[in-house]
């Protein structure tokens, strides 16, 4: 959970429909497309090897364009046969989406076209169907969630401490594409007004649960809703309700405002790319959870560690001693831990 | 198991970051239980009511994680299907379906094809059909890895297909799984008292029932809902205000949720004050009523789950700092009808007994303590309760809505007019709960009625601490 330099890799789920994608070994830059692909409406089924007559296992031996070409209304798609030749036509527009096990094809008409961007810097380590890999080096901050889709922008600080909040009033056209650095809060008119504005996404120490779920739906939890549909981006450093940023984690951004950034949502992960040593690392301290769970707090002053001590609830455990009094040990995370 | 003979075994118990250890090893246990790896399972079934029960109940008792249901009936495309799959990404797939449905589970196997072929690892396909169906599937699952599997049919198919699935989740020989555990600590109790038993476990990952009864297979219910780092999909599932309700002080839901969340990603976080105990009260109530409504939507009878004359809580369930906060969380969540017994493990010993259990012989009434007898009653008019222990014999008069606790000491003797049962019990650590507050409970829906409500239960029971000024 803490800014660390290091080679990191980021693998990019692809929806069905791929056109293109990239090699394997080619390089890349966070931004990059590294595939492209075809939204499908509802797919025609076409009677395939039955009707022209060979074995299922045959059909691509006879077929005249590949599974995932794109074919006009009446283009031959297979066809056997020479004088009393037998073929089978496209009924509409689209792409050969699927050929079924027995040898029947499904045609999908193009609904809308879709990219997918690296989200790192670096090299393509694995390429699927489903799948482009990619592995490089960069500056990570490890959240606690992310919500949205991948973003790509430049990092922009929105605020001047690390616990102040961004309030909506200071989010406008002019950070458009870029990833906003909103300290310890953002509420969920912030989160709506950046992504009207065309910001790439917001960065925040915590953001409220209910705001996420007017955002997001309400089936959203607590880790995370990667998607690849048009909604705001959103970042969560640490937890939910509000938070207010450590030293460690704030510091580097305002060293790092204005670096090229990315957001890869599935792994929860800032990557900014700035050389390795563009930063000086505070120290990592640790963080607490709030007495009544609804905040996080950061632990930058000193701390002993307690042997049991008995809390309001009658609940027995080790403690960590602060200026503001015990707190239960498990509720002190050291930011240099994984999580 | 590696022990000497006469040595008692060591147990790891792995809850959501840290380990318990039960037993006198200090060096590598001789068992350990958890969860295993997390499974994702899609299933796939056909359009008769019966298939998708099965595959229900199958998933339930397998405790996998269900995260896509498609069925053969549904008006959704090949495309939307393939997307759907995609983006569930299954480890493993389960097939259920009859022969009538051949062309419908066909276009099922083609939509899995088409989202996850191309997926590495591409995911284990479970197959639970006959014969003709199954030579339907294979050119349209062709690419993925395809296991047959019994038709789940009977119950004994059901066992072998959720013996498959736990198999995955395994990750090493000496790991017993956390599900496996308490029904086996069930079935071992069971048999130690001759009683039904039905063990309650709610922890931070997963909620289970298992009961077992004499001469008859045991029933397990588990589900990944918890008071801990799956607290948040309680929320997703059941609603917060399914939660909030539970709540005996006032607290807006955003509030809760924030709570709620953070805690979900905050392992083995501890409930400092009273409103995140109540929280953590509340969560394993719902949690565990969540198992019950998922059993309903399975077609498993809940009722004999809520007549077991033994209910043996286990988990995070068991270690509330109060007895009466595990009898309480227990009652409201399973709202059982007649005359139990609550009793609750000793910290994580009868998860490890039943781990032991499962591989041998094992001791499990050692690894609970009574805390309460529970007489669920809904009187036409004042009924006369007796109750008869050590110190002598208490008369009480209840009416509708009652609910009190009878502090007892030794063995104790219950006697409700005119019923001519007596059960008894002995050495309760609380004594007999008297809850006329009927079935099903009902909690009122506004704040200024519901709240009073349960904190005149909470105080019946002295079950939260007072709040520090």
């Amino acid at each position: 959970m803490t800014w660390r330099y290091d080679e990191w890799k980021a693998a990019h789920d692809l929806p069905v429909g791929v056109s293109e994608r990239a090699p394997l070994g080619q390089q890349v830059r966070a931004g990059d497309v590294i595939a492209t692909g075809t939204t499908y409406g509802a797919p025609v089924r076409v009677a395939g090897a039955r009707h022209i007559g060979v074995a299922p296992r045959d059909l691509g031996r006879v077929m005249r364009v590949s599974v995932g070409a794109e074919v006009k209304k009446g283009m031959v798609v297979a066809r056997t046969g020479r004088r009393f030749a037998r073929a089978v036509s496209s009924p509409i527009d689209g792409r050969i989406a699927h050929v079924r096990g027995d040898g029947d094809i499904e045609i999908a008409p193009i609904v809308d076209r879709w990219t997918v961007r690296s989200t790192l810097d670096g090299r393509v380590t694995e390429s699927t169907e489903s799948t482009v890999t990619v592995e490089g080096s960069a500056w990570c901050l490890q959240a606690v969630a992310a919500f949205g889709p991948d973003a790509i922008g430049e990092l922009a600080l929105a605020v001047g401490t690390a616990g102040e909040e961004i309030v909506p009033s200071r989010v406008d056209v002019t950070q458009r594409g870029r990833i906003l650095v909103a300290g310890g809060r953002s509420g969920a008119e912030a989160i709506a007004r950046a992504h009207a504005c065309g910001v790439a996404a917001v960065v925040a120490g915590a953001v409220p649960a209910a705001g996420l779920r007017a955002v997001f739906g309400d089936a959203t939890t607590a880790h995370g809703a990667p998607s690849q549909t048009d909604l705001p981006t959103v970042l969560c450093l640490l937890g939910f309700g509000s938070a207010q940023l450590p030293l460690s984690l704030f510091a580097p951004f305002r060293d790092l405002a204005s670096a090229r950034a990315a957001i890869h949502t599935a792994s929860a992960r800032l990557f900014v790319f700035a050389a390795a040593g563009a930063v000086a690392i505070p120290m990592p301290s640790s963080v607490a959870l709030h007495a009544e769970w609804g905040a996080v707090r950061p632990l930058d002053g000193p701390v002993t560690m307690a042997d049991e001590t008995r809390f309001a609830s009658e609940r027995s455990t080790r403690a960590v001693m602060t200026s503001e009094g015990p707190v239960p040990a498990a509720n002190v995370i050291a930011l240099a831990a994984s999580r | 198991m590696t022990s000497a003979p006469g040595l008692a075994p060591t147990v790891d118990v792995v809850h959501e970051t840290s380990v318990g250890r039960v037993g006198p090893g200090a060096d590598l246990p001789d068992l350990r239980v958890g969860l295993g790896e997390p499974l994702r399972v899609a299933l796939l079934v056909g359009r008769a009511q019966p298939d998708l029960a099965a595959a229900r109940a199958i998933a339930l008792a397998a405790c996998v994680d269900p995260v896509l249901t498609l069925r053969g009936d549904a008006r959704v495309t090949l495309v939307e299907r393939a997307t759907a799959l995609r983006e569930a990404r299954p480890d493993a797939v389960l097939f259920i379906g009859s022969a009538q449905d051949a062309d419908r589970m066909t276009d099922l196997a083609e939509a899995l094809r088409l989202g996850c072929a191309s997926r590495r690892p591409a995911p284990l396909v479970l197959v639970a059909a006959d014969e003709r169906m199954r030579s339907r599937l294979d050119p349209a699952l062709a690419g993925l890895t395809l296991e047959t599997v019994p038709e789940a049919g009977s119950t004994q198919a059901r066992d072998a297909i959720v013996s498959r699935l736990r198999g995955m989740r395994r990750s090493h020989g000496e790991l017993v799984l956390r599900d496996e555990a308490i029904e086996s600590a069930a079935r071992a109790l069971a048999a130690a008292t001759g009683r039904s038993t039905l063990v309650v476990d709610a922890s931070g990952q997963t909620s289970s029932l298992a009961l077992a009864t004499a001469g008859a297979p045991t029933i397990g219910l588990h589900a990944h809902v918890g008071l801990g780092v799956s607290a948040d999909r309680v929320v997703a599932r059941a609603g917060i205000e399914r939660v909030r309700r539970w709540m005996p002080r006032a607290i807006d839901g955003p509030a809760l949720l924030d709570r709620i969340f953070n805690r979900a990603r905050w392992p083995d976080a501890v409930a400092a004050n009273p409103t995140t105990l109540a929280l953590e009260l509340a969560l394993a109530r719902e949690s565990l009523a969540h198992v019950l409504a998922e059993a309903e939507r399975a077609g498993v009878a809940t009722a004999p789950l809520r007549a077991a004359q033994h209910i043996v809580c286990t988990g995070d369930l068991a270690r509330f700092p109060r007895a009466q906060q595990t009898v309480l969380a227990a009652v409201d969540a399973l709202a059982p009808e007649s005359m139990h017994v609550v009793l609750r493990e000793r910290p994580d010993a009868l998860v490890a007994a039943g781990a032991i259990a499962s591989r041998g012989g094992s001791e499990v009434l050692s690894a609970v303590e009574p805390l309460a007898m529970i007489a669920a009653m809904w009187p036409r008019r004042s009924a006369s309760v007796t109750v008869i222990d050590a110190s002598g014999t208490i008369e009480e008069r209840v009416a509708r809505g009652a609910f009190f606790l009878v502090p007892t000491r030794g063995a104790v003797e219950l006697r409700i007019a005119p019923s001519a049962e007596r059960p008894s019990a002995s050495g309760l650590a609380l004594g007999v709960v008297i809850d006329a507050r009927g079935r099903p409970l009902a909690l009122p829906p506004r704040d200024a009625e519901r709240i009073p409500a349960l904190a005149r239960w909470y105080t019946a029971l002295d079950v939260l601490p007072s709040e520090p000024a």
